[in-house]
């Protein structure tokens, strides 16, 4: 048997510098894994159906901003009935507010104009604003995410 | 008395080690004239400034959005100086960011980044993101309607970027929404791990400076000073110009507050972000619903990451430093203020 057959000799120094990084390496995936699971926040769940109000509350022609789900949520009353939307513009998110001048819905920000019925129809905004749905059970106003 | 004097200072600079240090400082040496330097140490300056009057309003800020836009205006209406404090944070922060994008568009134009200096340029970079970061956290805090805008409008801005777009807009905002939770995510990140992660990287970037015996090796032809005394005394005069420029600032441009926070109110007409941010701003109200099959506005904020990621690697892509790299510097600049000038209009 020539020496050809001996394993080869790692150095001591190679060897321990082998060892700490390996238990770096080791304690940034053990430590990094629940480090990121813990700073992603967990998902907001909706919390149902919510009571806003009164109907006397909302005058036919008017219109309210209303928080649901920590979302702010623009509620109008016609001579219809109740439409609800999400007040943030789909352009970048600022609230949006009813014009009973224009008979309209705008974001102040950047000029976008929606129709009552929520489409996109001026400025920036890509799409129309999220639809909520709207009952009146026993006097009172529900606003519940369609 | 003049003895004792002498013996006190020589006790001192003695157990500092004081004439090896300044030995060290004078044989390193600066190009004369160089603003790039004297931006840095301003920037340097100014950080310092930031953390000294954050801690001081720290002890009377909340950061509970109940809360938060009272606490403010007890420091900018009930606090003795506390106007002057606030302001001067606030000012001195606009600085800060203005100093080091001068600093680094200073760097780029005199092609600082070439080798060795590849390191140097990445942390400089990380500290104009860790940097930007700061400023806009701070924005958020006095949780007035402005405050609320930005934080909605900002995050808004994060979902566009590729790859970890949402992951980002849920982290900035603490959640699905911009609530209380926002607040105190941007809290947490402006009072610690933001200035944490600056200072380590403020510390590297002074370290790999001083790896050299000249930081800027293809000038060393040109006429140098030493860096101790010439260049330190150079930069306390500007750095005593700079102090009386945020004085008078902050004692005579008043940055309002605004009301306080309220999501059932509509946001306020023709809202502007922090002035940072007016370019991307305007490119994202500019864009088209759709640009080659792509969300307009994420085909853009793409664009503009693709090009940040340029700039970064810059050091690698253009080795010689070419001086085709500075008219373009000078030409993405006019680009940036052009695009935020007509932001205002």
């Amino acid at each position: 048997m020539g020496s050809n057959d001996e394993p080869e000799e790692v150095p001591r120094r190679d060897f321990l510098g082998m060892a700490v990084g390996g238990s770096a390496a080791a304690f940034a995936v053990a430590g990094g894994y629940p480090f990121l699971r813990f700073v992603d926040p967990p998902a907001q769940q909706p919390s149902g159906p919510v009571n806003i109000g009164k109907l006397e509350e909302f005058p036919v022609g008017s219109a309210r901003t209303v928080v649901v789900d920590e979302r702010p949520v623009l509620v109008i009353r016609t001579g219809d009935g109740f439409r609800a939307f999400s007040a943030l513009c789909t352009h970048l998110q600022c609230v949006v507010a009813y014009s009973a001048e224009r008979n309209q819905i705008e974001c102040p920000c950047h000029r976008g104009i929606y129709s009552m019925d929520g489409r996109n129809i001026g400025g920036p905004p890509p799409r129309p604003l999220q639809e909520l749905s709207v009952t009146v059970n026993t006097g009172s106003v529900i606003v519940s995410a369609v | 008395m003049s003895a004792a004097r002498d013996d006190s200072g020589g006790w001192l600079r003695e157990r500092l080690g004081w004439a090896p240090l300044t030995a060290a400082l004078a044989a390193y040496r600066i190009p004369r004239g160089n603003i790039a330097f004297y931006l840095g140490g301003t920037t340097l300056f100014l950080l310092l400034v930031q953390v000294a009057s954050g801690i001081m309003l720290t002890l009377y800020y909340k950061p509970d959005a109940a809360q938060a836009f009272r606490s403010v205006e007890r420091i900018t209406g009930e606090i003795e100086y506390g106007n002057l404090v606030h302001s001067f944070h606030v000012w001195s922060s606009d600085l800060f960011i203005a100093c080091l994008f001068a600093h680094l568009f200073f760097v780029l134009v005199r092609r600082g980044f070439r080798a060795p200096h590849e390191l140097s340029w990445l942390t400089g970079l990380m500290g104009l993101v860790l940097g930007v970061g700061l400023a806009f956290t701070g924005d958020i805090l006095p949780w007035s309607q402005r405050a609320y805008t930005d934080a909605r409008v900002g995050s808004e801005f994060a979902k566009y970027v590729p790859l970890v777009g949402t992951w980002l807009n849920r982290f900035l905002r603490g959640g699905d929404e911009v609530t209380s939770n926002t607040l105190v995510h941007a809290y947490g990140f402006h009072v610690a791990a933001l200035p944490a992660a600056l200072t380590l990287v403020v510390a590297l970037h002074i370290f790999l400076l001083t790896r050299r015996s000249t930081p800027v090796p293809e000038e060393a032809s040109r006429e140098t000073i030493p860096l101790y005394p010439d260049f330190f005394v150079r930069q306390a005069a500007a750095l005593t110009a700079v102090l009386v420029v945020i004085m008078t600032l902050a004692i005579f441009f008043e940055r309002p507050l605004g009301i306080a926070a309220d999501p059932r109110l509509s946001s306020p007409g023709g809202a502007m972000p922090p002035w940072y941010f007016l370019a991307i701003h305007q490119i994202l109200r500019a864009a088209p619903t759709e640009l080659l099959g792509i969300d307009g506005a994420r085909f853009l904020v793409s664009a503009a990451c693709l090009l940040g990621l340029l700039v970064a690697a810059l050091p690698f892509i253009d080795r010689r430093g070419s001086k085709a790299t500075a008219v373009l510097a000078w030409v993405l600049l006019f680009v940036l203020i052009l695009l935020a000038a007509s932001a205002l209009n």
